[in-house]
């Protein structure tokens, strides 16, 4: 019986050992004692984990304790001081009376098992690092759309969006987009890509090249999408001033041409005038020359304000006199086109915080254009109207025009960049311009217009600029140098 | 239109260079009459046929895309030569690859126009 008994023990594929009360192991299979040894006079906490005495929490003494199994993990070491991770079960064994006389403990070696666990919190550790330090948008969507998971990038820019659609999280709408890659991968279980425009929590746009790919189950069904969008914006933004500098060379060598034409037209009406000694010619060549010169300065100087992204110069300015130095400017100009200039210009207007320079050019770029647009007309008696008044939060200028009127896609596109309805005279740069300028300033252009009736601008610039308009170092003053030569 | 004088339409939205184009043919004995856009270009076609148009192609409303297309497309208007006068040489490559039935202009010149190389050109189109 003894010997078929140690048959069983050894058999078994683990550490088993039989402790008295006092953890002396006083029986032992094959596999404990080659890995820990001889086991007469020992101890338990002596062989397995080389200690002098008994270790604190200790199963088989429980066992003892109360007379039921005990588990515990802990870690032993062999002979050859191999360490070695063990499941351990400690099971009291009673004699006839039911007294506890010893306790078997068995102890599974789960060295590997550990180790899995180990590699995979670690590589679950790496992997939420990655997922929460990626430099892109990430998140987890359900069947039906819900955010389940999404990364710390995410989170700071879309709010906390666990639960929400996500539509609603990533561009505030209250049905999804279609079409939409997330949908499109969960219909055909397929990884799919698109450009989008989304919105951040604080009204940011951001575009996003968008990659959508299936997360499936054990059963190789598509459980979920794993949405990962990288910010582009910087490269969108980048293509569109390339492209935009493109349109501004083609538009501006476009312009240039015609107004060389113009300057070749006068230089023959000058030079032949002088040949014919007709005085009346030269006037009307010196006339050209001047009116197309002024032409090239106007854009030269348009072009500039478009290249640079300049700082405001700001100072406390007269809203009247402001007025009264672009009625002046455009008051020859008017005067050779015949069209009469009316000034309705309110003295008490008061003063407003602005750039000069930029506010002059916005109004000027204005009066031109509606100049313009009644020599285009030419059939009536022409005539452009300044007005200026003051109200308690913004001043209000308005320049009107009886021209030719816009028609309403004129009207839409009047401040787009490069758009022109005066064919080779417009370079598209002057009201884009102007609208940048009063935006700039935290204010607005609006115009009414009516084709063949005429054009009415209204600028409102705030008195005062806000708090982010503040500079963030002084302004540099040669930004503001007006461009000679 | 004037009775012995060759007669050129000058179409054009910038006056100073339907004043310069004007000038240069009066000077050399031609007479010149303006459009200032495609609608009214069209319009003075019609009534009274010239000799020689010249067209601009970047104006506003009507452009000399449209205007060239009409005078070729009418067989009693199809005969007048035509020198395509612009700025944008881009206008003009669209305007040839954008063109049917339309055969090509009888004439090309690039704003800054130089007059001597215009007189030449009109000179040989009204023989």
């Amino acid at each position: 019986m003894q010997n078929a008994r140690h048959l069983y023990f050894d058999a078994i594929p683990c550490y088993l050992s039989v402790q008295d009360r006092e953890f002396r192991i006083i029986d032992a299979n094959k596999r404990f004692r080659a890995d820990f040894g001889d086991i007469e006079d020992r101890f338990c906490y002596q062989v397995y984990k080389r200690r002098s005495e008994k270790c604190e929490v200790c199963p088989v003494e429980r066992a003892f304790h109360d007379g039921q199994s005990h588990r515990s993990e802990e870690q032993v070491t062999c002979l050859d001081g191999r360490a070695v991770s063990v499941l351990v079960e400690a099971t009291p064994v009673r004699d006839e009376s039911g007294e506890i006389t010893s306790v078997i403990e068995i102890s599974t070696d789960i060295t590997e098992i550990m180790d899995l666990e180990r590699q995979l919190r670690r590589s679950q550790q790496r992997y939420h690092l990655l997922f929460d330090e990626v430099p892109c948008y990430i998140s987890i969507q359900d069947l039906e759309l819900h955010i389940v998971e999404a990364n710390r990038a995410f989170q700071e820019d879309f709010g906390s969006c666990l639960g929400r659609k996500c539509y609603a999280a990533y561009k505030h709408r209250a049905e999804p987009c279609v079409p939409c890659p997330v949908q499109e991968t969960l219909e055909d279980g397929q990884p799919h890509t698109r450009e989008e425009v989304v919105t951040t929590q604080d009204g940011r746009h951001k575009n996003v090249l968008v990659t959508a790919a299936p997360i499936r189950n054990g059963q190789g069904e598509v459980t979920g999408v794993m949405e990962m969008s990288a910010d582009i914006t910087a490269v969108r933004e980048l293509e569109s001033r390339l492209t935009s500098l493109g349109l501004l060379i083609g538009s501006v060598s476009h312009g240039l041409k015609g107004m060389l034409n113009g300057l070749a037209g006068g230089m023959y009406l000058v030079d032949t005038g002088f040949k014919k000694s007709d005085q009346t010619r030269i006037d009307k060549g010196w006339d050209a020359v001047q009116r197309n010169v002024g032409r090239i300065r106007s854009m030269v100087s348009d072009i500039l304000y478009y290249a640079k992204d300049r700082v405001p110069n700001w100072e406390s300015l007269p809203a009247i006199t402001l007025a009264e130095e672009v009625c002046d400017l455009a008051a020859a100009k008017a005067r050779d086109q015949n069209v009469e200039l009316v000034r309705a210009l309110d003295a008490d207007a008061g003063d407003f915080e602005a750039d000069a320079q930029a506010v002059r050019s916005l109004l000027v770029n204005l009066i031109e254009n509606s100049l313009d647009a009644c020599r285009l007309d030419g059939k009536k008696p022409a005539c452009v109207t300044v007005r200026l008044r003051g109200s308690a939060d913004c001043v209000r200028y308005e320049v009107e025009d009886n021209g030719i009127g816009m028609d309403q896609e004129t009207r839409e596109k009047a401040f787009s960049l490069f758009f022109s309805s005066k064919g080779t005279e417009g370079t598209g740069l002057g009201l884009f311009i102007a609208d940048r300028i009063a935006k700039a300033h935290g204010g607005k252009i609006e115009l009414e217009s009516r084709t063949g009736a005429g054009t009415r601008f209204i600028v409102e610039l705030p008195r005062k600029r806000t708090p982010q308009q503040e500079p963030e170092s002084a302004p540099n003053p040669t930004e503001t140098e007006t461009p000679h030569g | 239109m004037a009775n012995d004088k060759k007669t050129v339409l000058v179409v054009d939205d910038d006056p100073d260079a339907r004043d310069y184009l004007v000038t240069v043919l009066e000077d050399q004995g031609f007479a010149a009459v303006t459009a200032k856009d495609g609608a009214e270009a069209i319009s003075m076609i019609e009534q009274s046929a010239p000799d020689l148009v010249t067209l601009d192609i970047t104006m506003p409303g009507k452009s000399g895309v449209g205007v060239y297309r009409r005078l070729k497309e009418d067989d009693k208007l199809r005969s007048i030569p035509v020198i395509i006068i612009t700025g944008v040489s881009d206008d003009f490559q669209k305007f040839i690859s954008t063109r049917r039935q339309v055969p090509p202009p009888d004439g090309f010149i690039n704003k800054p126009v130089e007059h001597e190389q215009f007189l030449k050109l009109v000179r040989e189109l009204l023989g």
